[in-house]
């Protein structure tokens, strides 16, 4: 076997991954940082996201890229109403906060295996063929997949930077009693940003359906991820979840090509400890007061 | 408890010390009604409910040790698989008596985490159960891909009963009242751990740490103690509990037990002792009133604790004391 091809192989896997480990925290990290809320049932969000995809996109047969928006919006609405009768509530006691969320997860999960079963189903690819670069073959739907993250966090970061309502929610985020005294209404911001950050979470199950297969438990593991890479990025800060995540996505798919899956998540376990140890706000994170 | 007490301490020594017998006499007809009611019903399925309920109550109320500093565990049910793992394999290989094997199985377990806790406890809040939840993972894929010793998947079977005295606690019935032994000597220990001079620590951790911190306490130093023994007392269940069912996998114990856990303790009450068990009296034998539907009964347990945490966020045990404060007619104290 070349080593070249097979490193090229881990490095686009680890590219793929970490492109979906990137959407989750990014979204993860938004809530904890504007609402102070660790959110544990961010990952049925993505496994919401994956279902919508998976039913429209094989039963409806529509183009990939309305089953993506179709996705990010419903799951999107539901995020909003969520966080406005099961979350808001807990706005001052972090720790019920994050309870509630652990039963929002059980909830939404459980449902899902009532609805629709607990077997995992297959999802077609959105795209054939591959993409051929000297020696190395890349598989176009692999490569879609981390196109499509990168635009997805691009819009996002657009929408962060240069809408009002984006600055709206990184004042929020920075200081919730100064923005107040700004004029920004906290109580339309809490949930437009939990819609969003969930929003995120189904785009990234939409398009990870395809590439893994679609069940009620496929949420647990993007979001185990999502939290070892905010814990590594840095809780609440946005650049540190990306960085995080590709660099999680790229520390996991060497580590398990060379030494197997068990040893990589032990591996990222102790690597989040280690870090928390030396530099507990996170890489890129800022120290709390 | 103790703010009951203390509220109707303030009118004077006379209903202080009607109160004190009142509870005594309750905590003997209790005991009573639970040594007599196993008697009375040939049923073996409500007898293994009971030992399940007091089983899930030492895993509830060694839970709310941990958080009676402030911390909340997600990885609690891979503390219980520990401990279960010790003392089965102890059994299995070095043929250790159960019982022994129950002792080992909670020091090991409270060492381990004692040793974890002077680690992850210098995190507070919210990093510290992301920690626990990934370490909890971790374990239980541990678990699963260490064949050679665990079995992976297909988990060990032929776990030895406990045998007392060369007399084996084979029965449903024989194990209640084994459970129902472990289950007072837990009680005791912590409630007189909590009125000891580390359960005042504990309390004042809870409310505030920055001021208990200021006030000289060494924050994290309590937070290990509660922390190993809570995990401790888990590690001993666990293992009392694989003795009981005598079998055990990685699925014996995961994250969803975890929850599990932490749902008996909320909606009994975090604040109290009394709590937990509360909980796990009612919570335990719920699921089984919804036995036809897969995840009909995760979706009830979910929407319980959501209920209990927006409309009753100090748990049942605060209907029983309003209740209580009504018939005392005393005074409850803010």
């Amino acid at each position: 076997m070349d080593y070249s091809i097979l490193l090229a192989q881990a490095a686009l896997n680890g590219l793929v991954i970490g492109a979906m480990y990137m959407l989750m925290a990014v979204g993860f990290t938004l809530v904890f940082g504007i609402m102070r809320v660790v959110n544990f049932a961010h990952g049925e969000f993505y496994m919401l996201g994956a279902f919508t995809a998976f039913f429209t996109y094989v039963y409806w047969e529509m183009p990939f890229v309305v089953c993506l928006v179709i996705a990010a919006v419903t799951v999107g609405i539901l995020g909003m109403l969520i966080e406005r009768t099961l979350i808001q509530p807990f706005r001052s006691d972090e720790m019920s906060g994050m309870i509630a969320t652990l039963a929002i997860s059980v909830i939404i999960q459980n449902g899902a295996v009532l609805l629709w079963g607990p077997s995992p189903r297959a999802m077609p690819d959105i795209v054939t063929g591959t993409l051929a670069i000297g020696p190395f073959s890349f598989p176009w739907s692999r490569l879609v997949v981390i196109v499509a993250a990168a635009l997805i966090f691009v819009a996002f970061w657009l929408f962060m930077q240069r809408t009002r309502l984006g600055r709206a929610m990184r004042a929020v985020a920075q200081d919730t009693e100064t923005a107040l005294l700004q004029g920004i209404r906290v109580n339309y911001i809490y949930p437009l940003a939990f819609g969003l950050s969930v929003a995120l979470a189904a785009l990234a199950g939409a398009l990870m359906g395809p590439v893994f297969s679609v069940s009620p438990f496929v949420g647990l593991t993007p979001m185990l991820k999502a939290f070892v890479v905010v814990i590594l990025g840095g809780l609440g800060s946005v650049p540190g979840a990306v960085v995080g995540g590709l660099l999680l996505g790229m520390i996991e798919s060497f580590t398990a090509t060379i030494f197997g899956s068990l040893v990589s998540d032990v591996l990222q376990l102790l690597l989040v400890i280690l870090i928390l140890l030396v530099r507990p706000a996170g890489l890129l994170g800022q120290r709390e007061a | 408890m103790e703010g009951s007490s203390s509220a109707i301490g303030r009118d004077g020594p006379a209903p202080a010390a009607r109160n004190r017998m009142l509870r005594r006499a309750a905590i003997a007809v209790l005991l009573a009604v639970a040594l007599v009611l196993p008697q009375l019903t040939a049923n073996q399925f409500y007898i293994h409910l009971a030992n399940l309920m007091l089983l899930n109550s030492i895993f509830a109320v060694s839970l709310g040790l941990i958080a009676a500093v402030g911390q909340i565990s997600l990885g609690h049910a891979a503390f219980i698989a520990a401990g279960a793992y010790v003392s089965a394999l102890a059994a299995l290989t070095f043929k250790i008596p159960p019982i022994l094997g129950i002792v080992l199985a909670g020091f090991t377990t409270g060492l381990a985490a004692a040793l974890l806790g002077k680690i992850l406890l210098r995190l507070r809040g919210v990093y510290f159960v992301l920690v626990t939840f990934l370490a909890g993972q971790v374990f239980t894929l541990i678990a699963l891909n260490w064949e050679s010793v665990t079995h992976g998947a297909n988990g060990l079977l032929g776990i030895p009963a406990i045998s007392l005295f060369g007399f084996p606690l084979s029965t449903r019935l024989r194990f209640y009242y084994f459970a129902l032994a472990a289950f007072i000597i837990v009680l005791t220990f912590v409630w007189a751990l909590m009125r000891s001079q580390y359960g005042r620590a504990f309390r004042s951790i809870a409310e505030n740490v920055r001021l208990a911190e200021s006030s000289g306490i060494d924050v994290s130093h309590y937070q290990v103690i509660a922390f190993a023994l809570g995990s401790g007392i888990a590690g001993a269940a666990g293992a009392t509990m694989v003795h009981y069912i005598r079998f055990l996998s990685p699925d014996s114990f995961t994250f969803n037990d975890s929850i599990a856990y932490i749902t008996m303790l909320v909606v009994g009450g975090r604040q109290t002792m009394l709590g937990g068990v509360l909980g796990a009296l009612f919570l335990t034998p719920l699921p089984e009133l919804l036995r036809g539907l897969v995840g009909a009964q995760h979706i009830v347990y979910g929407a319980i604790l959501l209920a209990v945490l927006l409309f009753l966020p100090n748990g049942l045990v605060s209907i029983g004391r309003s209740l209580f404060r009504k018939t005392s007619g005393a005074e409850a104290p803010k």
